[in-house]
C-alpha cells in the first residue's frame, strides 16, 4: 500500500519533472513543507496560544501573530529562495564503479538571492551555496554508482531551508545526459602467453606452436590485424583467423582471453589491465565483441578504453526512459546485449 | 577530516564545543541578557547570577578559553541549581517560580548548546521565555523589548542557516522587517479579530512577592514610606470632568481595628482560591460621571473608589462600606470603571450594636494623655462640635506634617499629640481616630490615595504611590459617616495640591528615590517627556494590552451584523485563509511577471516554446538564427518566418533601442510568431489528414 502511495507519487512528481539536462524551479515543481524544526516552531505557536489565552494576554496574542506572519513569510521567502533558479548539468562524471562519479552542476540564480541552497544525491549532499541574483555558480556532486555503465541519477535533489530553517522548499533535476562508470579493475589472472617475447609483428599470424586456428568470415569490428590478408589478396574473402595464442598477447587485451569468466569478471580483468598498461606506459590494444581499439598509449586512449569497457553492451539511456536510478531494465530489453550477473 | 594529523583531532574535539558559528551564537546571547532584563526587579539574585555565569560559561568556551562541562559535571551544576531553586521556592507553586524554573531551565541549556539542534532548542525556549515576559510587563517599553529580542532570535536563526553568507545581518535585519511590514496587516486583523476566550482552566499568577503599595495593615511611618515611591497606582480617565483636586479620595479599605500601634482590618478578607482577576472592565464612551481606573497590579483583591461610588463593570463588587473588591486579586493591570452618584442618595441605616462596639475598640492600655484629653473634650462637646474642636486644634496648634517624623517610641500617640507635634498622614489619622474612640465616638482609619497628577493632555489622573493617604470617617448620628482629615487640618497644601507642594520646604519629597522622573517634575523637559510616556503607555494598556473579550465584544456589536464569538472564529478563519490566498496570488503573479518582465523575453520565451512543441527545445547558449536555422531544418514551413524572426531579434538587440522602433519591431515579432503557429498548425492538420 505504502509502495503503490510512494509509486504514484514518484509518478506524479517525475511528470512535473521531466528529464532535462537544465531545470528551472518554479511553483510548478517546487515542493514546501515544515522541518522539523518547524513543526515543533507550530507547536510552540500553539503552546504560547493558551497561554495568551488562559493569562488574557492581549500581548502574547500579539506575539504569537507576529510569529505566526513570520512562518507564513518564512514560507514565502523559502520558496522565493529557490524559484527561478536555474540548475543546468555542465559535465556528467566519469569514474568508477562503486565510487562516486563527479557530477557537475551549474547554478544560475534568477531574480532573487539563492541562499543557502544544498544539493543531494542520495546520501551526499553539498554543503550550502550562496548565488546572488543573476549569477552563477558551479558546483560539484559525488553520484553514488553501483555498476558499470552509464549513470543517470534518477533523481538530484535541491534543497533550502533559508531563511529560518523551519520550512524546506525543494525540487529536483532530472538530468538526461548519463556519466560514465568504467568497470571495477579487478587483478587479472595470469593471461596465458603464448606470444613470446619479442615477437613484434603488426600483422596477425599464426604463432609457432600454434596448433590450432579458426577461419571465419569477417565480422564488422573485427580488428583488421585479423584479417588473412594473403587470403584476402588471393581471393578477395575477407577471412579472420582466430588465433588461440593470440589472446595471450601483451598488446592486446581481449575480452575472450577470460573463458569461462563472467562477462562483468571480464570486463573488470580488462579494466585493472589497462589500468596496469597505463601505469607502465606500455602500447596496448583492447578488443571487444563487437568493438576494438587500436593499439595505442596515452591518457587519451586509456580513457577512451575505459569508456568503451564502461559501456560495454549497454545502451545509451533515452530521454524517454525513466528508470529508475540504478535499475538495469533496459538490460534485459536489450536482446543483443549479453546476459549478466550483478558486478 | 583527517584522522591522521594530530592537529585536527584536538580540533575536532574541540570543535564539539563549538559547532555553532559564533555570529549566529551572539544573537541568542544578546536576546537572552534582554529577555532577563524585564525580570531583573523579580528573579533571586542567586539565579541572575547563574544564568550569567551559565551563559558566559558558553561564550567563553566558544572562544576557547574554557571547555564545556562534561555529562557528570553539567547534571552535578544541573542537580545544584535546582536543589537550590527548590530551596528558595520552598513549595510554593506559582506562576512566578514556575517561571523562574523556566529561567533555570533556560540557562542551563547554554551548557548543552553544541549542535544545530540544540540551537534551536534554545530558540524555542528563548521565545517563550519572551511570551513569558509579558505576564509580568505589559507595558509598551517592556513590550518592545522583548518583540526586539525575539526579533534577535530571528536574525540568529537566518544567520545560522547561512553562516557564511556575507552582509548577512544587515540583509536579514532588512529581510526581517519587510516580512513582518508586509503581514502586518493579517496580524493587526487578527488580533482585532482574534475570538478572546474564556481561560481554558484557571492558571493563578499571583507571585508572593512584595510589591510596592497599601497593605492591609497601617502602622505609623508605613504611608511616610510609601511617599518615598513614585510608582504608578492607577489611572483613571473621566468622563466629564475631573474632579477638584481636594475631592480626590480614593478610598481603598478601611482599618478598624487597633492592635497596639498597628491598625488592623476587623475583618480579615477570606482567603481566596487562586485564580484569575476578570480582566473586563466595561465598554463604551464613559457617561459622565462614570470612571475608569487602569490598576497596576497589586495582588490584591481591593479596588480604589471615590467616595460615592456604585460599580458599573461586572469585575468590581460593591461590598459593605461603599468598598469595592475584585473577585480574586489582580494579579495583573486591571480596568475597572465606576460611577459617582450624588451624594445624598446613601442609605443612612444606624449602626447596630455589633458595629458600633467594632468602631469603638481600643486597646485596654497605653496613651493615658490622649484617653484623658478626650474625656476632657466629652464633657465639653457634643459629637460634631468635638470633630470641629479636634480639626481646629490641628489646624491652629503647631503641628507639623513631615516625611521625617521622630521615632514616636511607646504611647506613641500621646507623644504626637503633645510632644513632637510632628507626623505624617498615618500618625495624625491614627491619633485621631484613637482620640475620637477615646471620646465615644465610632471612628474608623480609612486608607487609600488622596490627590492625581493630570498625565498629558489633561485628560486623566496619575495616581502615584506618593500619592497613598491616610484619613479618617466618623460616625455623626444623622449624617452617618463622615469624612475628616486632619492632614488637611495640618497641611493644606497636601490636599489641594499634593505632597511635593505640602513638603517643599521640607524639600523631603522623593529624597531618597533619586532616579524617578517626578523627582524633577520643576525640570519642564523632564516632566514632559515623562507624562507623554506615560499617555503612550495609558493607551497602549487601556487598548492592547486591555483587548480582552467584553471589549472586543462591545468592538464587534458595532459592526453590523451582530458578531459573536462564533461568527469572530469563522471570521478569523476566513482572514488566515484569505491572507494566505492573497499571498500566494501576488507571489504568483510576480512569478508570471518575473518570467515576462521584458516583453521581447515573452515573445521569445513563445518562440521557445513553440520549437520545443515542433520537437527542436533551444539549447543552452544557442543563438536565434542557429534556432531558426534547427527549426527550419525540422519543419521548413515555418522556415521563412522562424528566420525572419531571428533577424528581428538581432536587429533589436544590436540597435540603439528607441522607443519608436521598439514597438514596431514587437508588433513585427508578436506578428510573424502568429505566422508561424498558424503554419505548424496548418503543417501538423494535413499531416494528420495523410495519415
Amino acid at each position: 500500500m505504502k509502495n503503490q502511495v510512494s509509486k504514484r507519487w514518484q509518478r506524479w512528481v517525475n511528470r512535473r519533472l521531466p528529464r532535462s539536462d537544465v531545470q528551472t524551479f518554479s511553483q510548478k515543481n517546487i515542493f514546501i513543507l515544515p522541518t522539523g524544526a518547524g513543526v515543533v516552531f507550530g507547536i510552540l505557536l500553539l503552546i504560547m496560544l493558551i497561554t495568551g489565552i488562559n493569562y488574557q494576554n492581549s500581548l502574547i496574542y500579539l506575539v504569537t501573530f507576529l510569529l505566526g506572519a513570520v512562518f507564513v513569510g518564512a514560507m514565502h521567502q523559502t520558496h522565493r529562495n529557490l524559484s527561478g533558479l536555474q540548475l543546468a548539468l555542465v559535465q556528467p562524471g566519469e569514474g568508477v564503479a562503486g565510487d562516486e562519479v563527479p557530477f557537475r552542476f551549474r547554478a544560475t540564480a534568477g531574480r532573487d538571492d539563492a541562499v543557502a541552497i544544498l544539493l543531494s544525491c542520495e546520501e551526499f549532499s553539498l554543503g550550502a551555496t550562496h548565488i546572488r541574483a543573476g549569477q552563477s555558480k558551479d558546483m560539484t556532486l559525488p553520484v553514488p554508482s553501483a555498476y558499470r555503465g552509464y549513470l543517470r541519477p534518477e533523481r538530484i535533489r535541491v534543497e533550502t531551508r533559508f531563511p529560518f530553517g523551519l520550512l524546506k522548499a525543494w525540487s529536483w533535476i532530472r538530468p538526461v545526459s548519463p556519466g560514465i562508470v568504467s568497470p571495477r579493475p579487478l587483478a587479472a589472472p595470469e593471461v596465458t602467453s603464448t606470444v613470446e617475447a619479442g615477437e613484434e609483428t603488426e600483422q596477425a599470424s599464426p604463432a609457432t606452436g600454434n596448433d590450432h586456428a579458426d577461419l571465419r568470415p569477417w565480422r564488422e569490428g573485427d580488428p583488421s590485424q585479423r584479417v588473412m590478408w594473403k587470403r584476402f589478396a588471393r581471393n578477395g574473402q575477407m577471412v579472420v583467423a582466430d588465433w588461440e595464442g593470440e589472446r595471450g598477447s601483451p598488446h592486446w587485451l581481449d575480452f575472450n582471453a577470460f573463458p569461462g569468466a563472467d562477462y562483468e569478471l571480464r570486463l573488470s580483468y580488462l579494466a585493472w589491465l589497462v589500468n596496469e598498461r597505463e601505469r607502465t606506459g606500455a602500447r596496448f590494444g583492447l578488443s571487444l565483441p563487437g568493438q576494438v581499439i587500436e593499439p595505442d598509449s596515452g591518457s587519451t586512449h586509456v580513457n577512451r578504453c575505459l569508456r568503451a569497457l564502461a559501456v560495454w553492451g549497454e545502451e545509451r539511456p533515452r530521454d524517454a526512459v525513466t528508470e529508475r536510478h540504478g535499475s538495469r531494465r533496459q538490460k534485459s530489453d536489450n536482446a543483443a546485449g549479453p546476459s549478466r550477473r550483478r558486478a | 577530516m583527517s584522522v591522521s594529523d594530530g592537529s585536527s583531532v584536538l580540533v575536532a574535539a574541540d570543535g564539539a564545543a563549538t559547532g555553532l558559528p559564533s555570529r549566529a551564537l551572539l544573537w541568542l546571547f544578546g536576546s537572552f541578557a534582554i529577555l532577563l532584563t524585564p525580570q531583573l526587579d523579580r528573579l533571586p539574585i542567586w539565579l541572575i547570577a547563574a544564568c550569567l555565569v551559565l551563559a558566559g560559561w558558553r561564550g567563553a568556551a566558544q572562544f576557547g578559553h574554557v571547555r564545556l562541562p562534561g555529562r557528570w559535571l553539567r547534571t552535578g551544576i544541573m542537580l545544584v541549581l535546582v536543589a537550590v531553586y527548590i530551596a528558595t521556592v520552598q513549595g510554593r507553586f506559582t506562576v512566578d517560580t514556575a517561571a523562574s524554573f523556566f529561567v533555570l531551565a533556560v540557562g542551563l541549556k547554554w551548557l548543552e548548546t553544541r549542535t544545530v539542534r540544540d540551537f534551536y532548542v534554545l530558540f524555542f525556549i528563548l521565545a517563550y521565555l519572551g511570551t513569558v515576559n509579558f505576564l509580568f510587563h505589559q507595558e509598551i517599553h517592556w513590550s518592545l523589548v522583548n518583540i526586539l529580542a525575539v526579533a534577535l532570535l530571528l536574525v540568529g536563526l537566518q544567520i545560522i542557516n547561512a553562516p557564511d553568507l556575507p552582509g548577512s545581518v544587515k540583509a536579514g535585519w532588512k529581510r526581517l522587517g519587510l516580512m513582518l511590514l508586509k503581514t502586518l496587516p493579517i496580524v493587526v486583523l487578527l488580533f482585532v479579530f482574534f475570538p478572546r476566550m474564556e481561560p481554558l482552566w484557571s492558571v493563578p499568577l499571583v507571585s508572593g512577592q512584595a510589591r510596592t503599595g497599601i497593605s492591609d495593615t497601617m502602622r505609623p511611618g508605613d504611608i511616610s514610606n510609601l511617599a518615598q515611591s513614585s510608582e504608578r497606582a492607577f489611572r483613571a480617565t473621566f468622563g466629564g470632568q475631573l474632579p477638584a483636586y481636594r475631592d480626590r479620595y480614593w478610598r481603598g479599605l478601611i482599618l478598624d481595628y487597633l492592635d497596639g500601634e498597628t491598625w488592623r482590618q476587623s475583618e480579615r478578607d477570606p482567603l481566596q482560591r487562586p485564580g484569575r482577576v476578570a480582566l473586563d472592565g466595561g465598554v463604551g464612551e464613559l457617561e459622565t460621571g462614570e470612571y475608569d481606573v487602569l490598576l497596576e497590579p497589586t495582588d490584591q483583591r481591593w479596588a480604589f473608589a471615590l467616595e460615592g461610588s456604585r460599580a458599573v463593570s461586572s469585575n468590581v463588587i460593591e461590598e459593605s462600606n461603599d468598598l469595592f473588591r475584585f473577585r480574586r486579586p489582580a494579579d495583573t493591570s486591571v480596568r475597572y470603571r465606576l460611577a459617582r452618584e450624588d451624594a445624598g442618595n446613601q442609605a443612612r441605616e444606624s449602626l447596630t450594636y455589633e458595629q458600633r462596639r467594632r468602631y469603638l475598640q481600643l486597646p485596654a492600655t497605653g496613651n493615658p494623655r490622649a484617653r484623658q484629653f478626650a474625656r476632657d473634650l466629652r464633657t465639653q462637646y457634643g459629637d460634631v462640635e468635638l470633630v470641629r474642636a479636634l480639626l481646629t486644634r490641628f489646624r491652629e496648634e503647631p503641628y507639623f506634617y513631615t516625611l521625617r517624623p521622630p521615632t514616636m517610641g511607646e504611647n506613641g500617640i500621646d507623644n504626637l499629640l503633645f510632644d513632637s507635634q510632628r507626623g505624617f498622614c498615618a500618625h495624625y489619622a491614627g491619633a485621631t481616630t484613637f482620640l475620637l474612640r477615646s471620646a465615644g465616638i465610632p471612628a474608623r482609619v480609612v486608607v487609600g490615595y488622596q490627590g492625581g497628577a493630570p498625565g498629558a493632555g489633561g485628560d486623566y489622573l496619575i495616581v502615584r504611590q506618593y500619592d497613598a493617604h491616610a484619613w479618617v470617617e466618623v460616625w455623626i448620628g444623622d449624617r452617618g459617616w463622615v469624612r475628616i482629615d486632619p492632614t488637611a487640618a495640618i497641611a493644606p497644601s497636601r490636599i489641594e495640591s499634593g505632597l511635593r507642594d505640602a513638603v517643599a520646604d521640607e524639600g523631603s519629597f522623593l529624597e531618597n528615590n533619586w532616579a524617578s522622573p517626578q523627582r524633577y517634575a520643576d525640570i519642564a523637559v523632564i516632566q514632559w517627556a515623562s507624562l507623554q510616556l506615560d499617555r503612550i503607555n495609558y493607551q497602549w494598556q487601556r487598548w492592547i494590552v486591555g483587548y480582552q473579550g467584553q471589549t472586543q465584544m462591545n468592538l464587534m456589536s458595532r459592526l453590523p451584523g451582530g458578531f459573536g464569538m462564533r461568527e469572530l472564529g469563522y471570521l478569523t478563519a476566513g482572514i488566515v485563509g484569505a491572507g494566505l490566498l492573497i499571498a500566494g496570488l501576488i507571489s504568483a503573479w510576480q512569478m508570471r511577471r518575473g518570467g515576462s518582465r521584458d516583453a521581447f523575453l515573452r515573445i521569445i520565451g513563445g518562440w521557445h516554446h513553440l520549437s520545443a512543441r515542433a520537437g527542436v527545445p533551444v539549447r543552452v547558449g544557442e543563438t536565434p538564427s542557429t534556432l531558426a536555422a534547427r527549426l527550419a531544418r525540422a519543419e521548413p514551413a515555418v522556415a521563412e518566418s522562424a528566420r525572419l524572426f531571428a533577424h528581428s531579434i538581432n536587429s533589436h538587440y544590436y540597435s540603439d533601442g528607441s522607443s519608436a522602433g521598439r514597438d514596431r519591431e514587437l508588433k513585427r515579432l508578436r506578428r510573424l510568431l502568429q505566422t508561424m503557429k498558424k503554419q505548424l498548425r496548418r503543417r501538423h492538420s494535413t499531416t494528420g489528414k495523410r495519415s
